[in-house]
């Protein structure tokens, strides 16, 4: 079943396939070896990883109301007095804000100041950089669908990423080779509304958004902002070195930026 | 060896023709007949569109998804896998299998331990067996951007319930 220039076989397994209850849902984390690290330093750096990210969830919870970022909210304490990551965040998302022409903008959401949409990529990001270890020859930290990868499968093997399809979720709608982050974004994502941070309501212009680039922060934050503008909001992307989108409109018809990298259907 | 049952399951899935649509904790797999796999395979499956019974003694020759699933002929038949833990505690699936097709596919029993998520957890057990069923179509992805969930667990125990059934 398989064509063309892909190996004979199955493709490799991960050394380590982990599931990370976190942030409400569940992390994935995938590491693929070639001739193997000590054993040690993977299950090291997992554990660091899996830190990273319960650390972003303590920090960040708009759900748990002694969590640094609901008593910021509440106004209990200002940002300074936070936890130095909530600065380091806010920072990030100022720059997505502008970048995104304002489509993206934690600032504006109806229940006040939610960098939700920010911190569950930035974490994934971060968790990622864990894994360090010589002999990894790729490793992914899937956050219910926003990915960080580095590497691939094997030398000269690139990770290849579906992209669900919005209008049958059961369905694959393309599938990228993934260099290193994508994230999307749409109206079918569950429990999660798109606001229009111009009105302040729920708005989308296009049925899903995917954007990749080198950091899953910004991509995630920039999907969000893309599936909320619609496809005018492609030539942001467009002047954004390294970031590429992919937009799929409300009546399915698909627009994307030059480089966006379509794997070959197989 | 979970890789052979994706790739034995997206041997099967590929049948799937209509958009069934989900049912609670139900994913009604495969209805209809495979008009792409062809070979004059004789039409049975008049339930389609849903995870309905399919006829009862379907014993005639079905056309083979490429190859990667098989099964003995005969009627319908359910397994349940093992229960294996999953993140959140222990579940296992179920399968129902009709000819080579797989009709249903459910989550048979689910323990989380009284965990304070538990509510979470079978809101979740659909979403899963989406994100599952979309994965199994194509064996040779890593991930699927835009989708919710994953388990391994889930994976295992279906592999366990189809072999129990005699794919493999």
């Amino acid at each position: 079943m398989t064509a063309g220039r892909q190996p004979v076989g199955p493709p490799p397994a991960p050394a380590i396939h982990h599931l990370e209850t976190v942030m409400g849902t569940v992390v994935t984390i995938d590491v693929y070896t070639s001739d193997g690290p000590a054993a040690t330093d993977l299950a090291r750096q997992l554990t660091t990883a899996q830190a990273i990210l319960q650390r972003a969830d303590a920090v960040f919870s708009t759900w748990q109301p002694n969590s640094p970022i609901s008593r910021l909210r509440r106004g209990e304490i200002t940002s300074a007095q936070a936890p130095a990551e909530v600065s380091e965040v806010l920072g990030q998302c100022a720059i997505a804000r502008e970048l995104s022409g304002g489509w993206f903008d934690p600032w504006a959401m109806p229940g006040g100041l939610d960098p939700t949409g920010y911190v569950k990529g930035w974490a994934a990001q971060k968790a990622l950089g864990a894994f360090r270890a010589s002999g990894i020859c790729g490793a992914i930290v899937n956050a219910a669908g926003d990915i960080a990868s580095l590497g691939g499968l094997a030398p000269g093997q690139p990770f290849r990423i579906g992209i669900a399809d919005p209008f049958s979720p059961r369905r694959l709608a393309d599938v990228v080779y993934l260099t290193d982050a994508i994230a999307t974004s749409g109206t079918y994502e569950r429990g999660h509304h798109l606001i229009d941070p111009h009105t302040g309501r729920p708005t989308a212009r296009a049925a899903s958004a995917s954007v990749t680039g080198p950091d899953l922060g910004l991509a995630d934050a920039l999907a969000t902002a893309l599936a909320v503008a619609g496809a005018p909001g492609l030539d942001l992307i467009e002047a954004l070195d390294g970031y590429e989108a992919l937009i799929i409109a409300i009546d399915g018809s698909r627009r994307w930026t030059e480089h966006f990298p379509f794997a070959p259907a197989r | 060896m979970i890789t052979a049952t994706v790739a034995g399951l997206a041997g099967v899935l590929a049948f799937h023709t209509s958009p069934a649509r989900l049912g609670a904790g139900v994913l009604p797999g495969v209805s209809g007949t495979s008009a792409s796999a062809g070979s004059g395979g004789s039409p049975q499956g008049q339930g389609a569109g849903g995870s309905g019974s399919p006829p009862p003694s379907s014993a005639t020759a079905h056309a083979r998804p490429k190859g990667t699933a098989h099964a003995r002929p005969g009627g319908t038949r359910t397994a349940t896998g093992p229960a294996v833990n999953y993140n959140y505690g222990v579940l296992s699936v179920s399968v129902t299998v009709s000819g080579s097709k797989i009709s249903h596919v459910g989550i048979a029993s689910i323990d989380d331990g009284g965990l304070p998520r538990s509510q979470l957890i079978d809101q979740q057990a659909i979403p899963l067996l989406e994100q599952e069923a979309m994965q199994a179509q194509s064996a040779n992805i890593q991930g699927v951007s835009g989708a919710s969930y994953t388990s391994t667990g889930f994976q295992q125990s279906l592999q366990a319930a189809l072999q129990t059934l005699g794919f493999k």
